[in-house]
């Protein structure tokens, strides 16, 4: 089962590093319902996000507490452009997306929407491979390794700028 | 003439009339806008934050008062002045990099031009990978960066914002709050200004260098204020909480 993506699949970005920012700036250590209040969203829509951050290794969650991590520091201090130099390292690493840019490679030519949603319904089931690929593209366009068409529903790899 | 103000409103009043009846919704603003000043407007809702951003771009006429920018009137289709919307205000039809080369095609640049002039921006917004995308493909805070990269991109000396955050959730706006921030701090980039309005109290102490509070109905100016913290800014600090409570105290 590769559903390794999933912890990233419903959250954006900007939510992600906010999260970290808000929790650097209470001192990088805080319970969730000290983070929920602070940044005024309640732990069910604070919870996803937390999962996004604590899987892309940004925050350590011990004993209720919730710690922000070097990479986050690293992160923050951080430029536009290198903070996606940094985020693309790690999904890079990750198997579901390893994956689509391993079918491209092999491929050698544009993958079509379709049939990549036939290879992830092998594995995560057809009722999720839309929303799978919905995030792999987002993620992947972030990062500046996928490029895709939603008109001709083509997606190709890209090499990132700079 | 190095001193003179970018942006300078005098004593901007507006009314609407309803059946013979005046509604005065903004009573003499004035203020003045020099180059590096980042400047927010807060007031609660009802004292005309958004009618006095529409009138300083040229989109209203003032019921009395005036708006000059670098010494002239303003007009609508002044190029030196963008505006980035509450609402985004983009094209879904269209894809970012097309949203973006707008305002350019409207200033006669050049398709090649435009171009590269739109990828610049968008990649100083962090949306690079996202050019050939469409509006409804993005997040919020995305689709956001797209109206600042279509701002910035006519090269403005003043960039204005209408409660460009209040559409999007907390954590995105105070990740896109920082991002703005970096990108104001980058002298290479325009512009030499910025003009925004806000509602968020902690938001204008967040961003600006100055903050001018109205009071409510009709918005008049009760306040202008310095704050001097350094930056970047930490809202957890007393000295942040002190400004915040002194706003508060003053709108309330």
């Amino acid at each position: 089962m590769l559903t390794d993506f999933h912890p990233i699949a419903k959250v954006s970005v900007g939510q992600i590093l906010g999260l970290v920012e808000a929790i650097d700036e209470v001192g990088g250590v805080a319970d969730v319902a000290t983070i929920s209040q602070e940044v005024e969203m309640d732990v069910d829509r604070l919870g996803p996000i937390l999962d996004a951050a604590e899987f892309l290794g940004l925050l350590m969650v011990h004993e209720g507490d919730v710690r922000i991590t070097d990479l986050s520091r690293k992160l923050l201090s951080a430029n536009v452009r290198e903070r996606k130099a940094i985020l693309r390292e790690i999904i890079d690493d990750i198997p579901d997306f390893r994956m689509i840019t391993d079918m491209g490679r092999k491929a050698g030519r544009p993958l079509t929407r379709k049939e990549i949603i036939e290879a992830l319904s092998v594995h995560v089931g057809s009722h999720r491979a839309a929303d799978l690929f919905k995030a792999l593209v987002y993620w992947g366009r972030y990062v500046e390794l996928l490029r895709y068409d939603s008109q001709s529903e083509e997606l190709t790899l890209r090499t990132p700028s700079k | 003439m190095v001193d003179r103000p970018l942006l300078q409103v005098k004593d901007v009043a507006k009314s609407f009339f309803e059946n013979a009846k005046e509604f005065k919704v903004l009573d003499l603003v004035r203020f003045d806008l020099t180059e590096r000043d980042f400047v927010c407007v807060v007031g609660p809702s009802g004292s005309g934050k958004s009618t006095l951003l529409r009138i300083i771009v040229g989109l209203e006429k003032p019921t009395s008062g005036e708006v000059f920018f670098e010494g002239e009137p303003i007009r609508a289709d002044n190029p030196q002045v963008a505006m980035v919307f509450q609402s985004f205000a983009l094209f879904p039809w269209l894809t970012v990099e097309k949203n973006v080369e707008l305002g350019l095609e409207a200033k006669g640049t050049l398709p090649e031009e435009r171009r590269k002039i739109a990828r610049k921006f968008i990649d100083a917004v962090g949306l690079t990978g996202f050019e050939d995308a469409f509006p409804r493909e993005l997040s919020g805070g995305m689709k956001q960066r797209v109206g600042i990269a279509r701002a910035l991109a006519i090269e403005p000396l003043l960039l204005c914002m209408d409660e460009p955050f209040s559409s999007l959730d907390p954590l995105t706006a105070q990740n896109l709050r920082d991002e703005i921030l970096q990108l104001w701090t980058n002298p290479d980039l325009p512009p030499k200004a910025v003009l925004m309005v806000t509602h968020a109290i902690e938001e204008a102490v967040y961003m600006a260098d100055r903050v001018i509070v109205l009071s409510s109905r009709p918005g008049r100016m009760i306040a202008e204020l310095e704050i001097d913290l350094p930056r970047p800014r930490n809202r957890k600090e007393p000295e942040f909480y002190g400004w915040v409570d002194e706003i508060y105290s003053l709108i309330v």
